[in-house]
């Protein structure tokens, strides 16, 4: 059994990863124990509010790398563990058997070198399928510069594969995690999503990825403003087919001259993944939603702000706009969406119906008509109505550098 | 006139077919307080009409016994008047109403059904098992509807050929498996011997819930929507 003080050191680092889904697969369970819950499921949540799904931990913490955000990085001083595969096969098999969770999330930091950590995170996945007789849920980090077949092979035991782009930006790689390139994440991942396409058209037996890949990014630990971070991500969901980018708000753990050491906000992190929905469910792209200045509003959701700037749309009735259309609506969310899709066959809604069906309609009312009827406000009067209520924590003192250009020369000195 | 059922679905259905011209109909399977000269029926099962009643409305629905099922299980105060209002509306209107929300009655039962999904959901995922002197699994819940049973499949599917039983101490029965067949049956108080692990495990699994918070996000509320407080008694982290 591994020892409480070990686990703690593993966990700690890596509770940072958002990282937490169990969702996507399918797997059966081949005569031992586990199988795949295609809709995901929460074991419990934490008092910092997220869901604890998967068993999340190092292999290892004893890192060779040098990334200035990241508390584990060769030259901090914490202390180090590294842990057995078998050490973490029992606990998996342990605390899955007592559903406390529904998998296994295997991360590990950069010991020795990349393929022999690669390896380590291969031999625990594969002890776990094939000694143990485990099927539930495995999602195992992918180390940069690890050596094809490894991560083709651990490819084959895993559900889901993850490699952390971390920075939105081959600048910021450079300076805060000197040994990573953007190609060593970009290519990994872009080569599993071809052999994942290639393995589905073979229709070989087996499971390759069946929940796909995923990546995760730092915001605010570098300056690249929402609509980088935004093109991004919508270029890794259409070109590498991701299945999820998550993004993890800055909190300043350690102290460097490069990093601020302010923590970037939960609201940037918020707005950020509501854009994300947006690029996922509700088709819109990453141009639509940014403003001129590069950056989503902070005052307004993405989508409210969208809908403001483009008056023209609206409003729209709800008894004959479009799925697409509708989607659009602020407030109207994909479940009422189709809440009002469904209903509406049977006789016109009115607001009345609306406002039963638990359609949200403290911002939809300002865009839409129902049976031909318009509560909302006038269009001057609208942006004011709706930025009133909104949280507002962003307020900061001016930088000097707070610009995305000259923060970059400020903090490395080039003009 | 107020109708007694047992809270059957047989009950249930010889009492909608009882009440129906009735307009002022209530049903009702628990106490209720009685208002002065109000008359009453105690409804007593009939298969054959029960059986009647089953086939037309499943004409007219054929999901419409899986919500009626879902439904009875609900721990809902209003949930007879759900209930009845719901397959009214069905009758009257000949068709499946589940889609119909601007209507009262099918929205009622869409949220009621709901409610009741969530916590199978929910329960999934928050129901802990002790591993027993025998290697046997033992989980307590007290869940809001008596869904216990519609647990079952879940963890026979992962649990392969381990033994468990999920016991709902409040209504006092029990989901089992026992290693081929699985089956409900009343189940009062449990007298349990742990495995030599078990308390370690536990341990190391409260150390790891300690160590993957992140305190300096602190947000309560949200933990407390998402996992609400009435189900923390069974689950080890959170005592």
């Amino acid at each position: 059994m591994i020892s409480e003080e070990k686990l703690h050191i593993l966990v700690n680092g890596a509770k940072f990863d958002v990282s937490c889904s169990s969702s996507g697969s399918k797997r059966k369970n081949g005569g031992g124990i586990g199988n795949g819950f295609a809709e995901g499921c929460c074991h419990s949540f934490t008092p910092d509010g997220r869901c604890v799904s998967l068993l999340k931990i190092l292999m290892s913490n004893d890192c060779i790398y040098h990334c200035k955000y990241c508390v584990n990085r060769a030259d901090a001083d914490v202390p180090r563990a590294t842990a057995t595969p078998e050490e973490i096969c029992e606990l998996v098999m342990a605390f899955y058997k007592r559903n406390y969770i529904e998998g296994l999330f295997l991360s590990s930091a950069v010991c020795r070198t990349p393929d022999y950590t690669m390896e380590q995170l291969l031999r625990t996945v594969k002890l776990l399928r094939t000694e143990y007789k485990f099927f539930g849920y495995i999602h195992v980090k992918g180390i940069p510069y690890a050596d094809g077949a490894l991560v083709r092979e651990t490819a084959r035991y895993a559900d889901r594969m993850s490699y952390n782009i971390e920075l939105p930006s081959e600048q910021s790689l450079k300076l805060l995690a000197p040994q990573k390139t953007r190609e060593s994440l970009l290519a990994p991942m872009r080569s599993l999503a071809l052999q994942s396409s290639q393995f589905k058209a073979e229709k070989r037996k087996g499971h390759f990825l069946p929940a796909g890949q995923t990546t995760q990014l730092i915001v605010g630990a570098s300056p690249e403003p929402d609509g980088q971070i935004l093109r991004l991500t919508q270029a890794l969901y259409r070109k590498n087919g991701l299945k999820r980018v998550y993004y993890s708000s800055y909190v300043p753990v350690v102290h460097d001259a490069l990093l601020p050491d302010r923590p970037a906000g939960e609201l940037r992190e918020h707005r950020l993944y509501q854009a994300d929905w947006l690029l996922r469910f509700y088709g819109f792209t990453a141009e639509e939603i940014v403003n001129d200045d590069g950056n989503l509003s902070y005052d307004l959701d993405p989508k409210c702000a969208w809908a403001l700037n483009h008056m023209q749309y609206f409003p729209v009735e709800v008894n004959r706009a479009p799925l697409e259309t509708l989607l659009r609506v602020p407030g109207i969310g994909a479940r009422s969406a189709y809440k009002i899709m469904q209903a509406r066959r049977f006789g016109a809604l009115t607001f009345e119906d609306l406002g039963k069906m638990h359609v949200v309609l403290k911002r939809a009312r300002h865009f839409i008509t129902a049976n031909g009827k318009f509560y909302g406000a006038n269009e001057t009067a609208v942006r004011g109505l709706l930025t009133a209520g909104e949280r507002n924590d962003g307020a900061v003192q001016l930088n000097l550098f707070s610009d995305a250009e000259t923060a970059h020369s400020a903090l490395t000195g080039e003009l | 006139m107020i109708y007694f059922y047992d809270g059957s679905k047989e009950s249930f259905l010889t009492a909608f077919v009882l009440s129906y011209g009735d307009g002022d109909a209530t049903l009702t399977s628990r106490d209720c307080q009685l208002s002065l000269g109000q008359e009453t029926v105690f409804v007593k099962a009939d298969p054959a009409r029960a059986a009647k009643a089953e086939a037309r409305l499943n004409a007219i629905d054929s999901h419409c016994m899986r919500d009626l099922d879902l439904l009875l299980r609900s721990g809902e105060k209003q949930r007879d008047g759900v209930l009845l209002r719901y397959f009214r509306c069905l009758a009257a209107y000949g068709r499946p109403v589940r889609d119909m929300y601007q209507v009262d009655a099918a929205r009622e039962a869409d949220r009621a059904l709901r409610k009741i999904g969530t916590e199978i959901h929910r329960m999934k995922g928050f129901v802990r098992f002790m591993e027993c002197a025998s290697g046997a699994l033992y989980a307590p819940v007290s869940p809001d509807n008596d869904i216990c049973d519609l647990l079952l499949p879940h963890f026979r599917g992962r649990l392969g050929s381990i033994p468990f039983v999920i016991h709902d101490v409040s209504r006092r029965k029990a989901a089992v498996f026992d290693g081929e067949h699985s089956f409900v049956a009343p189940l009062g108080g449990a007298e349990i011997v742990l495995s030599a692990d078990e308390e370690n495990w536990r341990d190391l699994w409260k150390r790891y819930y300690a160590s993957v918070n992140i305190p300096s996000r602190e947000r309560l509320k949200q933990m407390r929507g998402y996992m609400p407080v009435r189900y923390w008694r069974f689950m080890p982290e959170k005592r």
